[in-house]
């Protein structure tokens, strides 16, 4: 088990966004979490990668407790997460953004005097040809078409070697061609280089294709959680979420 | 990319011969304009550091120029202090300072970063100027300087040249450094750098103590090529100087600040003939280049540069729109 | 240190913090709703001050002179801002808060220089308008008049603002675009015109604030670094873009100034200064301030 949420709870006022939700993760698994809108998917992640900091519970990570820990060293355990706002970095190119995510992973980053450029150059094209963004190595952040953000989302979110990756709505404004491309990938990356996978997702189709198990979350709770078949099945969740808009 | 390197060479090259060559075609009143323009660039470059890197705006780096000027002042004057030790004194006093103000301004971002340094800068101006029976007030130092070998104004202008030189290169390097790498993700998205696992602060900090360092440097070089200083080289005024220059030359190049800072300093010369209304002027700039030339200069020129190679890509780079 | 020293120290400082609460509030409430920091905000108290001095000057009544003045600066500094948010912040609101900043920054340049070309680098002063000439006596200790109507005005302020924002439509208007400007935007509510009167409202209470500083203190070119590093500190302690923060804030300052001054005059703004480092290591978002996330 890699990641565990125990009674997990936010509060934002009198609004509960997320309401004691306990969940596993096992490792290796390609894990959804799915749900209405605002069924607190985006900031049941944002507690796990601690942005927001629970109101209640815990988060619980390869054992050991990360509820109160700052992000970025949440990341150093193996955390990462995707952003579902592709802004990412403008001004740098592809390259640059995969690079810096390697750099931090391994490191460097407190180096102030050798030339960033000349390190990792085999992982960040490997990187790259794997994502498929190997011909847009050149080009700004500004420049990229929106599913090529998404790669490069993508791409720099492997750049920092996670055990865990979290994805908020991997395949969001794509094509069904490039969903397709993108769940395939997202796949093999998993299976390469032994990633656990958590995504939230809208698409019904891509969840039930690639995940190994799925969770429901309905207005800040936990209704439904197991293989793909028993949600499917499951009257509650066919009441409150399949039943009507997917 | 070393074709590329050897074009963009060719002008550091000239500037470089221009600026040794330098006291043997100008009269020695615009060799003091030049040596105060390679001072004020270096300052400028520190706030850039901070601004076009890192994408946080200082407005208190007076405070850490001042800071350095004043302590080789004080060494020489009232200690006899060895001149190059003073030199590295002023710099470390600008940087300790620096870690402490820093410290309080990391911890907020943005508008209140830019708010924090201010009132900080206003701090050490108002610390120094009341300060009568350590610091002079505002009677300032006079009296201070430079060794023998480095009296002469040309001598001393090399010596400028040289500290220039040597810091252009070094910032060179943090810039295209892994460090350098870092800032420039936190300027673009400070959250997603953090989800990369930085502590955002941290390297802030560090940015901010190097900033503060080398602004110190500047201030250090320019009490003895002045031979005083006085409390209005830490007033907010002055932190201005360096935000004019680096919006007037360009933030999102390298040496835009410095094309910025030349081109303040001539100017700043040639009004102080006729007025000493020059906040007014600086205000006045900053606005039409906010308005008019976004990017300043040479932000202004490498966006043109930009669409003109990218109208000369294959055919199929043409018909995708310019970004 | 008798009570009674003490209490009047207090009471001091409740004045310095009326004053800065008129200034700082008209800050808060332009940033609060246009998300704009006006930097030049004391450079509009400075001139609202400056103004003040010639139209009093000018006027040469006796008492009815200064509050005369008083309006007249005001409304003169609501113009100004009208001229300000109508030709320079306007294209500034879809530039970044850099942008912003920088362009306010260079109001303050260009204004410094021309009280400077206006009025010189004296200092000016007014003596304290009628009824306030005097001082009523607390506890034996004359306690200037002047300050009590600081104090009131400080007070009418607040309450006014609280009913503005709390208690009217346009109030309603102000909380929501402060929350969420499009949605008030899709209401049909012209975010523009709001945004100008907003800066118009925060301009005039500059302005108003800066006159009333002028027989409190003497009027000079550094008044406006001076007051806006000390709002800075206000609304950095209270939080900023709220109004009981504010407040609070500037209750905060006006005490560690008052009793700073007793102890040691110079180091006065060095312990606003702690205060503000405590205030940023403790609880950075300001007392009343809530967290970014």
């Amino acid at each position: 088990m890699l990641l565990e949420t125990r009674g997990l709870t936010k509060d934002f006022g009198r609004l509960r966004a997320v309401n004691s939700v306990s969940l596993e993760v096992s490792q290796g698994d390609v894990h959804a979490i799915i749900g209405p809108n605002g069924a607190g998917k985006s900031t049941y992640f944002n507690l796990i990668t601690g942005y927001h900091v629970p109101t209640s519970g815990e988060v619980i990570f390869k054992g050991r407790r990360i509820t109160r820990l700052p992000s970025h060293k949440r990341c150093k355990l193996g955390i990462t997460r995707s952003f579902q706002i592709t802004s990412v970095f403008p001004k740098l190119t592809v390259y640059e953004g995969v690079l810096l995510a390697l750099l931090s992973s391994k490191g460097i980053t407190l180096n102030p005097l050798s030339r960033a450029m000349n390190y990792f150059k085999d992982e960040v094209w490997h990187i790259l040809e794997d994502v498929g963004l190997a011909e847009q190595a050149r080009v700004r952040g500004d420049s990229l078409s929106h599913g090529d953000k998404k790669r490069w989302e993508l791409a720099i979110t492997l750049g920092t070697g996670p055990e865990l990756l979290l994805l908020d709505e991997p395949t969001c404004g794509m094509s069904p061609e490039e969903t397709e491309a993108t769940m395939v990938l997202i796949q093999k990356l998993a299976e390469e280089r032994g990633l656990t996978i958590l995504f939230t997702e809208h698409d019904m189709g891509v969840v039930f294709g690639i995940a190994k198990r799925i969770s429901v979350l309905h207005q800040g709770m936990l209704i439904a959680d197991g293989e793909p078949q028993a949600v499917r099945a499951s009257e509650e969740v066919q009441k409150v979420y399949l039943g009507g808009v997917a | 990319m070393q074709a590329g390197w050897l074009k963009q060479a060719w002008w550091l090259i000239l500037a470089a011969v221009v600026g040794i060559l330098a006291p043997h075609i100008i009269s020695e009143f615009y060799l003091m304009i030049l040596g105060e323009a390679l001072i004020m660039s270096i300052f400028a470059l520190a706030f850039n550091l901070l601004f076009g890197y890192m994408g946080q705006l200082s407005f208190g780096q007076a405070a850490f120029y001042g800071l350095g000027g004043y302590t080789v002042a004080m060494l020489l004057t009232k200690l006899q202090f060895n001149f190059w030790l003073s030199l590295v004194a002023g710099i470390l006093v600008a940087g300790i300072v620096g870690l402490i103000v820093g410290y309080f301004c990391v911890k907020l971002r943005g508008i209140y970063f830019a708010i924090l340094t201010l009132a900080f800068g206003q701090l050490l101006f108002v610390i120094i100027y009341k300060w009568h029976d350590f610091t002079g007030g505002d009677d300032g130092i006079q009296g201070v300087f430079p060794p023998e070998a480095l009296k002469a104004p040309i001598s001393y202008y090399y010596f400028i040249l040289i500290v220039f030189a040597a810091s252009v290169y070094l910032l060179w390097k943090v810039v295209n450094s892994p460090f350098g790498y870092v800032l420039k993700a936190m300027r673009e998205n400070p959250e997603r750098t953090e989800f990369l696992g930085i502590n955002i602060a941290r390297y802030q900090l560090m940015a901010f103590v190097m900033a503060a360092a080398l602004s110190g440097l500047a201030g250090a070089l320019w009490a003895p090529f002045y031979r005083s200083v006085a409390p209005f080289h830490l007033m907010w005024v002055k932190s201005g100087e360096p935000v004019m220059a680096t919006i007037l030359g360009g933030s999102t190049t390298f040496f835009g600040p410095v094309v910025g800072t030349f081109l303040m300093t001539f100017l700043h010369a040639y009004v102080l003939g006729f007025t000493y209304f020059w906040p007014v002027i600086m205000g006045s700039f900053i606005l039409v280049v906010i308005f008019l030339l976004p990017g300043g200069i040479l932000g202004f020129a490498q966006e043109k540069l930009r669409e003109r190679s990218f109208k000369a890509m294959t055919p199929e780079g043409r018909d995708q729109d310019a970004p | 240190m008798s009570l009674d020293v003490l209490f009047n120290q207090f009471m001091s400082g409740i004045a310095r913090g009326a004053l800065l609460f008129l200034v700082a509030s008209g800050l808060s409430l332009t940033f609060g709703v246009l998300r704009v920091l006006n930097f030049s905000h004391g450079s509009l108290y400075m001139l609202g001050a400056f103004l003040c001095y010639s139209i009093w000057a000018h006027l040469l009544l006796p008492a009815l002179g200064f509050y005369l003045a008083t309006i007249l600066s005001a409304l003169i500094m609501g113009a100004a801002g009208l001229l300000i948010e109508l030709f320079l912040l306007r294209r500034l609101y879809n530039r970044g808060w850099p942008e912003q900043l920088l362009a306010t920054y260079a109001l303050i340049l260009i204004i410094t220089d021309l009280v400077k070309w206006r009025w010189g680098g004296e200092f000016l002063s007014i003596p304290r308008p009628k009824p306030f000439t005097g001082a009523i006596f607390l506890f034996d200790f004359p306690f200037p008049a002047y300050n009590l109507f600081v104090i009131g005005l400080g007070a009418a302020l607040a309450v006014f603002l609280w009913w503005l924002v709390y208690r009217t439509r346009l109030g309603d208007i102000i909380r929501a675009a402060a929350h969420d400007r499009e949605m008030v935007s899709a209401l049909g509510i012209p975010i523009p015109w709001l945004f100008t009167w907003i800066f118009v409202l925060g301009s005039v209470i500059a302005g108003l604030s800066g006159a009333v500083a002028a027989p409190f203190g003497s009027v000079a070119l550094g008044m406006d670094i001076e007051i806006i590093v000390e709002c800075f500190a206000v609304v950095v302690i209270g939080g900023m873009g709220s109004l009981p923060g504010t407040l609070l804030g500037a209750f905060v300052v006006g005490q560690v100034y008052s009793f700073g001054i007793m102890y040691k005059p110079e180091l006065a703004l060095a312990f606003i200064f702690m205060v503000m480092a405590i205030v940023l290591i403790i609880r950075p978002w300001g007392i009343f301030g809530r967290p970014e996330r």
